[in-house]
C-alpha cells in the first residue's frame, strides 16, 4: 500500500470513528430519550473551540491569531475540557429551553441557537479570532511520541477508535438499563411516564448534558486532528449530517446509527471529496447536499425507522406461572 | 439621535419586507400546521425565477408578478406532491419539520448547482432619492413600501370581507369542523399555499431590490427574522405577524445603528428566543391558545 493510500484510509478511519461519537451522544439525545437538538453541532464546536485554546498557549499581542482564555495545557486535559465546556453550555441551554415548550418551538429555539452561536463566533473576532478562525492547533503529544506523520496518523486511528469504543459501551450501557428503559419512555409518551413519577423534566436536562459532554468531545478530538477551526466549519446544516445518520441508521439503534455514520458523514461526505471536479468547484459539494436531502426524505418515505430499527424490548424472565390454588382442587 | 432617525426609516424599510414574508409564512402556518423551514429558499427560487425573467429583458415590476406567480405554484405543488404526502404517510409533526429542511437543502444547492457561487444583481434602476427629514429614501423603498401596505390591505380584505377568508379562518381554528360544515378544506388548504407562495415570492424580489446583491443563500439568512416577527405575533396570526414585523425590522436596524452593525442579525435572535421563553403564544394569542398542536 502506497504512503498517499495509506493517509487516505487512515484519515477517513479518524473520521469515522470521531463522527461516531458525535452521532452516538446525538443518537441518546435525540433517539433514546426523543429531545430535539437541532444546535448539536454548536456543542461539538464549543469543545473544539475549548481543545483548541487550551493548546494553543496564552494570545500575545504580537500573534497572527487572538482567543481568550490561552493555555498550554498537556495532553489529555484539553479534551477533558472540551467535554466540560460542551456540558456546561448545554446545562445553561437545557435550564432555560427544556421547560414546557412545544416541540416545535423547541426546535426553532435550537435552530436559532445554532444561527446565533455562527454570528458570535464570526464577529466577536477576540473570542475565537471571528470568521478566519483558529489554525496551527498543535497535534497531542506528537513531538513526545517521535513518530512519522505516517505512523501517527494510524496511533491516532486507534485512539480515536479506543474512544468511540469507550462511547459505544458508555451510550449503550445507558440505553439498555432501567434509566434508558425510563427515557425511552418519556420519549414515547412523557405525560405517562411523569404520571408513573419519573422526572420528566430532570431526566432530560441530565441527558441534554450527557449528549453535550459526548459532543465536545467528539470536536476535541476531531480539532486535535485537523489542527484548525472556524465558523464555516460547522454551519447549521451540519447538524442534519448527524441527524441524517441516526434517522438512516435506526434512531434509538446505537449498532444502526453506526452504520448511518459509515454511510452518511463519511460515505457520502469524506469520501466523495476526492472525486476529480466536475463542472466547476463547488458543483460536487452541492450535489452532495442535495443527495443528503434526497436521502434524508427518501428514508422518511420509505424506511421511517431506519436500516435497522430500534427492537422493542423483551422480558428476560418468562412470566411466573400464577400459583394453582390448592385448597380448590380438594 | 443624529443615527436614530436614518436607522429608523431603514428599519421601516426591513419591516415592508418582512411583513410581506412573515404574513405569508403564518398564514400557511395557521391553515396547514406544517412549519415549513424552506420557506426562505422558496423566496430565493423566487428571486431567481425574476432574475432569468430580468435578465431577459422584462421590466423589474413585470418580474415581481413573475415571481409572485412562480412562487404560489411552486408552494402548492412542493404541498400537494411532497409535504401532504409525508402527512398523510402519518409522519409527526417533528419528522416533517425534517422533511422541510431537507427540502431546504434540496432547493438552495440545486440553485447553487444551477446558477455557480456567485452574486446576482437585477437591472433595475432605484430612482431618484427623496427626504423626509434626515431619512433618505430611493424610489424602489418607496415602492417596497407601498407594496407592503397593498399586500397587507388584501389580506386585511381577505380575511374580513370574503367567504373564502372566513373559511381559511376556520380551517385554521379546528379543521375537522371546519370539513363537517362543508368546508373543502383541502381547496382551502390547496390556496393557503398559493397565497403564501405568492407573498413569498414577492418579498423574495423586494428583498434583492434592496439589498441589491443576493445568492443561493439570501432567502434562507432571511428565515429567522421571518419566523421571529411570525412567533412575535403569535404563530398563525397574521395581524400579529405585521405588528411582529415592525418590531424585528425596527429593533434590528435601531441596533445596528446604536450597537454595532454586526449586530443586525443578533436583535432579531434575541427577541425571537426571549418570546419563545417568556410568551411562546406570542402578543396576539387568543385562537394560539386554543390550538394547541398535538406533537
Amino acid at each position: 500500500m502506497t504512503d498517499s493510500m495509506q493517509f487516505y484510509i487512515t484519515t477517513l478511519l479518524i473520521y469515522l470513528f470521531i463522527d461516531i461519537i458525535g452521532v452516538l451522544g446525538l443518537n441518546l439525545q435525540f433517539g433514546v430519550a426523543g429531545i430535539i437538538n437541532f444546535a448539536y453541532i454548536v456543542f461539538v464546536a464549543v469543545g473544539a473551540y475549548t481543545a483548541a485554546v487550551v493548546t494553543l498557549g496564552p494570545d500575545s499581542p504580537g500573534n497572527f491569531q487572538h482567543y481568550m482564555f490561552g493555555a498550554n495545557w498537556p495532553f489529555p486535559l484539553p479534551i477533558l475540557a472540551g467535554g466540560a465546556t460542551a456540558g456546561l453550555l448545554s446545562l445553561v441551554v437545557g435550564v432555560i429551553s427544556l421547560r414546557r415548550l412545544r416541540s416545535d418551538y423547541q426546535a426553532m429555539v435550537m435552530l436559532v441557537l445554532s444561527l446565533i452561536a455562527t454570528l458570535v463566533a464570526s464577529n466577536w473576532v477576540g473570542l475565537v479570532n471571528g470568521p478566519a478562525g483558529l489554525a496551527v492547533i498543535p497535534q497531542p503529544l506528537f513531538d513526545q511520541l517521535g513518530l512519522s506523520s505516517l505512523e501517527y496518523q494510524w496511533v491516532y486511528a486507534v485512539w480515536t477508535g479506543f474512544l468511540a469504543l469507550l462511547t459505544f459501551l458508555f451510550v449503550q450501557g445507558i440505553t439498555n438499563s432501567p434509566l434508558g428503559r425510563t427515557l425511552r419512555a418519556m420519549r414515547d409518551n412523557d405525560r405517562a411516564a411523569a404520571a408513573l413519577g419519573k422526572g420528566v423534566v430532570g431526566l432530560r436536562l441530565m441527558i441534554f448534558v450527557v449528549g453535550g459532554v459526548i459532543a465536545g468531545i467528539s470536536g476535541a478530538v476531531f480539532v486535535e486532528f485537523i489542527q484548525a477551526w472556524s465558523p464555516g466549519s460547522w454551519l447549521y446544516p451540519e447538524t442534519f449530517v448527524f441527524l441524517a445518520a441516526v434517522l438512516i441508521g435506526g434512531s434509538a439503534n446505537n449498532w444502526g446509527v453506526m452504520v448511518g455514520t459509515l454511510l452518511v458523514p463519511v460515505g457520502f461526505l469524506e469520501a466523495t471529496r476526492f472525486l476529480p471536479p466536475i463542472f466547476y468547484t463547488g458543483f460536487i459539494e452541492a450535489m452532495q447536499w442535495v443527495a443528503v436531502g434526497l436521502l434524508i426524505l427518501l428514508f422518511l418515505w420509505f424506511r421511517p425507522n431506519g436500516l435497522f430499527p430500534e427492537r422493542p424490548g423483551r422480558f428476560r424472565h418468562k412470566p411466573v406461572a400464577p400459583a394453582q390454588p390448592e385448597a380448590a382442587q380438594q | 439621535m443624529q443615527q436614530l432617525i436614518p436607522a429608523i426609516g431603514f428599519g421601516l424599510i426591513t419591516a415592508s419586507i418582512l411583513a410581506i414574508a412573515a404574513v405569508g409564512f403564518t398564514l400557511q402556518f395557521s391553515v396547514t400546521n406544517i412549519l415549513n423551514l424552506a420557506y426562505g429558499d422558496i423566496m430565493t427560487a423566487c428571486a431567481f425565477a425574476a432574475y432569468l425573467a430580468n435578465h431577459a429583458g422584462v421590466n423589474i415590476w413585470i418580474c415581481l408578478v413573475i415571481a409572485a406567480l412562480f412562487g404560489a405554484v411552486f408552494s402548492m405543488v412542493l404541498n400537494r406532491y411532497v409535504y401532504f404526502q409525508f402527512v398523510r404517510r402519518g409522519t409527526r409533526l417533528f419528522a416533517m419539520i425534517i422533511v422541510t429542511i431537507a427540502v431546504s437543502l434540496i432547493i438552495q444547492n440545486v440553485l447553487l448547482a444551477i446558477f455557480r457561487p456567485t452574486f446576482f444583481s437585477y437591472h433595475a434602476d432605484a430612482g431618484s432619492s427623496y427626504h423626509f427629514g434626515s431619512m433618505v429614501f430611493t424610489g424602489s423603498q418607496l415602492a417596497i413600501m407601498v407594496i407592503a401596505v397593498i399586500a397587507m390591505l388584501c389580506v386585511h380584505v381577505l380575511f374580513t370581507q370574503t367567504k373564502l377568508g372566513k373559511a381559511m379562518r376556520a380551517t385554521a381554528t379546528n379543521p375537522s369542523l371546519a370539513r363537517s360544515c362543508g368546508i373543502a378544506t383541502d381547496r382551502v388548504i390547496d390556496v393557503a399555499w398559493l397565497l403564501s407562495g405568492a407573498l413569498c415570492g414577492i418579498a423574495g424580489v423586494v428583498l434583492v431590490l434592496n439589498t441589491a446583491t443576493f445568492s443561493e443563500t439570501t432567502g434562507a439568512g432571511f428565515l429567522v427574522p421571518i419566523i421571529a416577527a411570525a412567533v412575535l405575533g403569535g404563530i398563525g396570526q397574521p395581524y400579529g405577524a405585521m405588528l411582529g414585523a415592525i418590531t424585528i425590522g425596527l429593533a434590528g436596524e435601531i441596533s445596528a445603528a446604536l450597537i454595532s452593525p454586526a449586530y443586525k442579525g443578533v436583535a432579531a435572535f434575541a427577541i425571537l428566543i426571549v418570546v419563545l421563553l417568556v410568551r411562546p403564544q406570542g402578543i396576539l394569542s387568543e385562537v394560539a391558545d386554543a390550538k394547541e398542536v398535538a406533537a
